[in-house]
């Protein structure tokens, strides 16, 4: 969780500093894509935490699941019809889950992998 | 070297995410909200009102324009401000009805059904009527006639045109049939407003056998309005607030 944020921070820093922007036609695709991105990171601290962390999983996870939101929102847009939701229910709801398994590990594990965190 | 694997690629990949994030915000964006269909059409609609309004508002300017133009002149003394008046003058009278016109158009005879034994049960069938003159008068009109007349009599805002009998009666004068209607205009439109089937001139002629000739002309005489008008009850409304 903190590695989480300490990792937002740290790109968003970079994000700042950098002088680069994308199409502003692209914000709706990025947004999932974040979204998307974010739940598997979510997903990723949860496995940590569980001990089950595998980072071929976590790579496919986060780069797939992006790509397919983004594009699940491109095949909308030509499509006139918002698919993007799709992604959005999904992985709100998955990334609420995540938390909240991550919380019930945080608070009520053992110091050791409390530690490990 | 295992164990920091998880935090580091986490680490790395919140990273991306932030950088995305950033950007994104740099990008400045107001809120996306979905569109519907129908907030698609009416801001269409209400874009065309808007350009529409401009146009209008476009040739309001024009014309103001001119009009400084005109005033400009008068006051440099290029212009006389009795011509200018009188050229008003003339316009107000053309539009009124009180000039003689001429221009393209349609002359269109009308008589009543000549034929001795049809099978028309009522005579009244068979001759025209003030309603039919009027129909045929507003179909024209529809059609963009700028000047009509009949049998010589021309036809303006407070024209009546009245059953008298065997006559009908407009402005005050009795006319007989045939009558000859006159009107200046595009002559293709003011043909097909009388003549294309479904239309009150064609359903005359091919039911009710009444006689009615419609011919283009290229060049009708429209004579003024001869009677007199006053207002005795309808004052200008004073302008303002």
């Amino acid at each position: 969780m903190v590695y989480a944020l300490i990792g937002i921070l740290i790109g968003a820093i970079i994000g700042f500093l950098l002088p680069y922007t994308y199409n502003t036609a692209y914000t709706l695709y990025i947004s999932v894509a974040i979204l998307a991105s974010l739940d598997s990171v979510f997903g990723g601290i949860r496995a940590n935490l569980e001990n089950k962390f595998n980072t071929k999983i976590f790579i496919s996870g986060f780069f797939g699941n992006a790509i397919l939101a983004a594009f699940l929102a491109y095949i909308g847009d030509r499509l006139g019809f918002p698919l993007y939701y799709a992604a959005i229910f999904t992985f709100g709801s998955r990334l609420f889950d995540n938390f909240a398994k991550i919380r019930r590990l945080w608070l009520y594990k053992e110091k050791p992998i409390k530690t490990k965190e | 070297m295992k164990k920091s694997n998880p935090k580091l690629i986490i680490i790395i990949s919140s990273a991306i995410i932030g950088l995305f994030i950033a950007s994104q915000m740099k990008l400045n964006l107001e809120l996306i909200t979905p569109v519907t269909v129908k907030s698609i059409i009416t801001a269409k609609n209400e874009l065309s009102a808007a350009k529409i309004e401009l146009i209008e508002l476009e040739k309001l300017v024009e014309q103001k324009s001119e009009e400084l133009y005109a005033l400009q002149n008068i006051a440099t003394g290029e212009d006389n401000i009795i011509d200018i008046i009188e050229s008003d003058l003339k316009m107000n009278k053309m539009k009124a009805g009180y000039t003689k016109l001429e221009g393209p158009g349609i002359e269109i005879i009308m008589f009543d059904n000549l034929l001795l034994n049809n099978n028309v049960i009522s005579y009244n069938d068979d001759i025209i009527h003030d309603v039919d003159i009027l129909n045929i008068i507003n179909d024209l009109k529809v059609a963009g006639a700028e000047a009509i007349c009949i049998n010589e009599e021309r036809i303006i805002s407070i024209s009546e045109i009245k059953c008298g009998g065997p006559i009908i009666r407009v402005n005050d004068r009795s006319l007989g049939a045939p009558f000859t209607i006159k009107a200046i205009g595009d002559p293709k439109v003011l043909m097909a407003a009388v003549n294309a089937p479904g239309t009150y001139g064609d359903t005359l002629r091919t039911i009710y056998g009444i006689g009615l000739e419609p011919y283009i002309v290229d060049k009708l005489v429209i004579p003024s309005y001869k009677g007199i008008f006053t207002f005795n009850f309808a004052k200008p409304m004073e302008e303002g607030e």
